[in-house]
């Protein structure tokens, strides 16, 4: 009965964080799902855009909207991993090294601009990420639960940037871009000036023991053999194409699976639909996948990632659904 | 210098090998030394503690020295590595010390093989009914440890134990067993295939001579007290089967080797044959009968006195009608034989033979010779002396016994004079000297007389303890004449046993077993169980394969037709294979469901929506209200429908029901085409 009513309050909750971020992000009604589904599936977000389009609001009204502790971390050329993990100060009085905790020891970190950093401090945070805790001199420290990253980035293209390697894209669940706003929405936005400055009178719908629960519950989210199926016929088509780089990783299909589980959690059904699949399929695998060099210029495109999303829409037209 | 090491073993894994390994060395622990399966033992032992890190594994050189140890230790008991025993001696050591390096997948691999072979080794040693539950259990047991060993966890086994958060991924014991024992089942109809049909060759060619047997039987000599010490032995001397009602238990003789050379105190075949065979007149009843012989390692094929030829050329019918193999019984045998017991010679008996069966070496004996003198002079004929002799057995105070005291140099004189008590060998020893010197000629013949009748399996069970010996003296009227002085001094010794006459000459064991009529009974069955196994698993030849053939329609039946039958059953077990394996395969037909949703796509496509391939139930639905906002509601709902049916739990006895029901519903639907517009997809 308790359990039952616990269920129907944080699915409540849930709804209404879906529908205050709405509110905040114009015009953007599937990122914002991606997004949470993201962090449901207990998975690391990228965005990745242009500047100016939200990036950052969107993180920020995540964190907000979730009630999660976050901090915010800058990223530039010169930042270092003890900026971000912590450091070891002596403490006179006592004689002795203490350890004080980094940005990272927060439920949702923000790491704005990922790729301004260099690749050393790159790969210290997605190495927290991946193994949820620290080490500093010779103790580890467990980072909170529930503990999310969310980083923005800009296209590579862009001056003064380190790409992230394929290894590290890999740790990150999705990658979710946001684009222009349509021209209603726009007219909107430059109505009602910065988006930013409404957070604070907007009440937070989750708590981290809510984010919890409902993290555990969508693991529970029935994946039939039918929808399996489906996941591995588009896996293989991955691997067997001859235009691609690389196909996608294990990491990748399991990272798949959960995703949807999250997205159909998030629709209040409680088995996978292959139309689940392709909802998260363009976000989960659009930065694994690239074009190899002799099919970029074949197709003439610029072989520098952005075409995960075509190639997304290509594997969902080209693999049947199993009937 | 990083090496690439193989993919290291799982713990269970060694564990299942280990299992299967020490399964095998307990099917061989009684056929090799007792220090081998206690050095095995030791090593495993050491292994299993190594896994849990008490005890360390030994280095390279410790591990060559231990090997290089135990394989002379086989060399110093075998003198040799070639051979059952001490190939599986071996085979179990080197197993053992295989352990001690075993970490990685492909070490347990080699070990599970050993005990494959172990138990390989166990089959061509026995193949008792026993045993034959015990090997299937080892072959099962084999078959797990390689599941466990070599299992991949597949990726919906993945994605299911990610999904329940399980951290084990691995096949448990029960699934292990279970897949272990289907395939075992899969490739049972393949090796009763082979077993019936794969050309034999004449003989079993896995029959390895074993050198270490100690067999009992009866030997090519007779000295006194010899046949008692296999009236001790309760084990199978051979199995008799009549065709026809068997014959009174006094005319049970079975015939072994005849004795004609006497030192006065040993009986002897003789080395060559004096004589040939005398022509007989068979009288009274035909025999038919077969005898399925045990190992014995001697070249004696018994049969019923008189049996009329040899079965098979290799055996050879002696002039004193005995059945000479030409190589030692090493394994049963099966052969048919036909006797009668009644018999009347055709010719005189030849002078040579007639010299050399009245021969008596040397003076020993003396007062046994002088007495056979003295009472032949005083009857009529060599019948009257006959008689007289067997009277003087009879009469002077002889007494039946399986413990005489032992015997002086002239045994005869000693048995008749001085000590009055013997068993069969003395009185036909006796009996025959004293014919001898009285100029008839005579001989001793050795064999067994009697049988235990099996009333489940119709057939005689003849023991070591029916070994018997008699007398046959030619008479000039009737030819050789079989005479049992035995008969005279015991003469309930032709109708029962030994045991019934002479319980305490036997074994603790086997006289228990025959004070319990109830275990007797039992012993019968489990006999007459065990004689039909031999006869129609173990003992299954080329003959019965093409006996078996012409029962299916061959009419002459050869090696090519059995290929031809092989063949045949091999394309039809392959076809059934393949038959399970499509209708295990997942999805690779369209089940009703989906027969269903593609007949509502269809009609649904008549009313101009059409499915593309790669949409699901939800887009489709989407594009049914966004180009079809008029058809019925039911639409939406079953599309619905169908996906809680096809990606929901289906668990639940509700679902087949469920099924049907949205199969009906579909059928039941009709939709019109949109009349204003013509189809759009």
């Amino acid at each position: 009965m308790n359990a039952a009513a616990a269920i129907d309050i944080d699915s409540a909750a849930l709804h209404r964080a879906v529908s205050t971020l709405e509110t905040l992000i114009l015009g953007k009604p599937a990122q914002v799902r991606l997004c949470l589904a993201c962090l449901l599936a207990r998975g690391h977000l990228l965005i990745e855009d242009v500047p100016g389009v939200g990036k950052t609001t969107l993180a920020h009204a995540l964190a907000h909207v979730l009630g999660l502790a976050w901090q915010r971390v800058q990223f530039t050329s010169d930042l270092l991993p003890a900026d971000i993990i912590g450091v070891s100060v002596f403490d006179r009085a006592g004689q002795q090294f203490h350890f004080r905790q980094g940005p990272i020891f927060t439920q949702l970190l923000l790491a704005d601009e990922v790729n301004r950093a260099s690749p050393r401090t790159q790969s210290a945070l997605l190495e927290a990420m991946e193994e949820r805790q620290i080490s500093a001199d010779v103790t580890t420290y467990r980072l909170p639960e529930p503990f999310f990253v969310v980083a923005t980035q800009n296209p590579h293209e862009q001056l003064g940037t380190f790409a992230l390697p394929e290894s590290q894209l890999d740790r990150f669940l999705m990658r979710v871009t946001l684009g222009y706003p349509d021209a209603a929405h726009e007219r909107e936005l430059l109505r009602s000036g910065e988006r930013r400055e409404m957070l604070p009178q907007i009440a937070s719908a989750l708590t981290p023991e809510a984010v919890i629960r409902i993290q555990a519950r969508v693991r529970t989210v029935y994946v039939s053999d039918a929808v399996l199926d489906y996941a591995q016929a588009l896996i293989a088509r991955t691997r067997d194409r001859t235009d691609l780089k690389l196909g996608l990783s294990p990491r990748a299909g399991q990272g798949l699976i959960r995703a949807a589980q999250a997205w159909t959690y998030l629709a209040d059904r409680n088995a996978v639909l292959p139309d689940d699949i392709q909802a998260v399929l363009a976000a989960v695998v659009s930065h694994r996948l690239e074009y190899s060099a002799e099919a970029a210029a074949r197709i003439g495109r610029t072989g520098s990632g952005g075409d995960g999303h075509a190639i997304a829409n290509e594997l969902i037209r080209a693999v049947p659904v199993p009937v | 210098m990083a090496k690439t090491k193989p993919p290291e073993g799982s713990r269970r894994g060694l564990f299942w090998a280990t299992g299967a390994f020490g399964a095998g060395v307990l099917l061989n622990v009684d056929r090799v030394p007792s220090w081998v399966p206690v050095a095995a033992l030791v090593l495993v032992f050491w292994r299993v503690m190594a896994g849990s890190r008490s005890l360390r594994l030994p280095g390279a050189v410790i591990r060559t020295l231990l090997a290089l140890l135990l394989v002379a230790g086989v060399m110093l008991r075998f003198h040799t590595l070639n051979g059952l025993s001490a190939g599986t001696a071996l085979l179990i050591l080197m197993g053992s010390v295989k352990l001690l390096e075993t970490r990685a997948q492909r070490d347990q691999f080699i070990v599970v093989a050993a005990a494959v072979f172990l138990l390989v080794a166990a089959c061509l040693d026995r193949q008792g009914l026993v045993r034959a539950p015990l090997y299937l259990l080892h072959a099962w047991l084999c078959c797990a440890a390689l599941a466990v060993i070599a299992y991949v966890p597949t990726a919906s086994a993945l994605a299911s134990s990610l999904a329940s958060s399980t951290a084990q991924v691995g096949l448990d014991n029960r699934a292990a067993m279970l897949l272990a024992g289907r395939s075992l089942l899969f490739a049972l109809p393949l090796a009763v295939m082979l077993f019936v049909f794969f050309p034999r060759l004449p003989g079993a060619f896995w029959a390895i001579p074993r050198s270490d047997a100690a067999l009992t039987g009866l030997g090519d000599s007779m000295s006194p007290g010899s046949i008692a010490q296999l009236t001790n032995s309760y084990e199978v001397a051979f199995r008799a089967h009549f065709d026809g009602p068997p014959p009174p238990p006094q005319e049970l003789y079975w015939r072994g080797p005849v004795l004609h050379e006497f030192d006065g105190f040993t009986w002897r075949r003789t080395a060559h044959s004096f004589a040939h065979m005398q022509p007989l007149q068979y009288l009274g009843t035909e025999y038919r009968y077969r005898i399925a012989l045990e190992p014995s390692a001697q070249r004696w094929w018994f049969s019923l006195d008189t049996a009329t030829g040899s079965p098979v050329p290799k055996v050879y019918f002696t002039f004193d009608y005995q059945l000479i193999s030409a190589e030692p019984v090493t394994e049963g045998t099966n052969y048919a034989l036909v006797s009668y017991t009644h018999t009347r010679a055709m010719q005189p008996l030849a002078q040579l033979a007639r010299r050399y069966d009245t021969g008596l070496s040397g003076e020993r004996n003396p007062r046994s010779r002088a007495l056979a003198v003295k009472l032949r002079s005083s009857a009529a004929s060599d019948d009257a002396y006959v008689a007289s002799v067997l009277d003087l057995f009879r009469t002077g105070g002889f007494e039946y016994t399986l413990t005489p005291p032992r015997l002086g140099f002239d045994s005869v004189d000693d048995f008749l004079f001085n000590t009055r008590l013997g068993f069969c060998g003395h009185y036909a020893s006796a009996f025959v000297l004293m014919m001898r010197a009285a100029g008839i000629p005579a001989r001793v013949v050795t064999g067994y007389l009697g049988g235990e009748w099996n009333p489940i399996g119709h057939y005689f069970v003849v023991r070591q303890s029916d070994a018997h010996s008699w007398a046959e003296v030619w008479l000039d009227d009737r030819g050789w004449t079989r005479i049992d002085p035995t008969a005279v001094v015991a003469p309930e010794r032709l109708r029962r046993g030994i045991l019934d006459i002479l319980p305490n000459a036997v074994s603790a064991p086997a006289r228990f077993v025959w004070s319990q009529p109830w275990l007797g009974g039992l012993l019968q069955r489990w006999d007459a169980l065990n004689t039909a196994w031999n006869d129609r698993v173990i003992k299954f030849n080329y003959g019965d394969q093409l006996r078996l053939l012409q029962q299916f329609g061959f009419k002459s039946p050869g090696a090519r037709e059995l290929g031809w039958a092989f063949g045949a059953g091999l394309v039809g077990w392959m076809l059934w294979i393949a038959w399970h394996v499509g209708r295990g395969a997942p999805r690779s037909r369209p089940d009703k469901l989906a027969r269903a949703y593609t007949a509502l796509c269809k009609k649904l496509g008549r009313a101009g929506v059409t499915r593309e391939s790669h949409q699901g139930p939800l887009a489709f639905a989407g594009e049914v209200s966004r180009h079809r906002p008029d058809l019925p509601a039911d639409v939406q709902h079953l599309l619905l429908r169908y996906a809680q049916l096809r990606y929901g739990r289906t668990e639940g006895e509700s679902y087949l029901a469920d099924v049907r029901d949205f199969e009906r519903e579909v059928s039941r639907l009709a939709l019109r085409a949109r009349a204003s517009e013509t189809p759009r997809r």
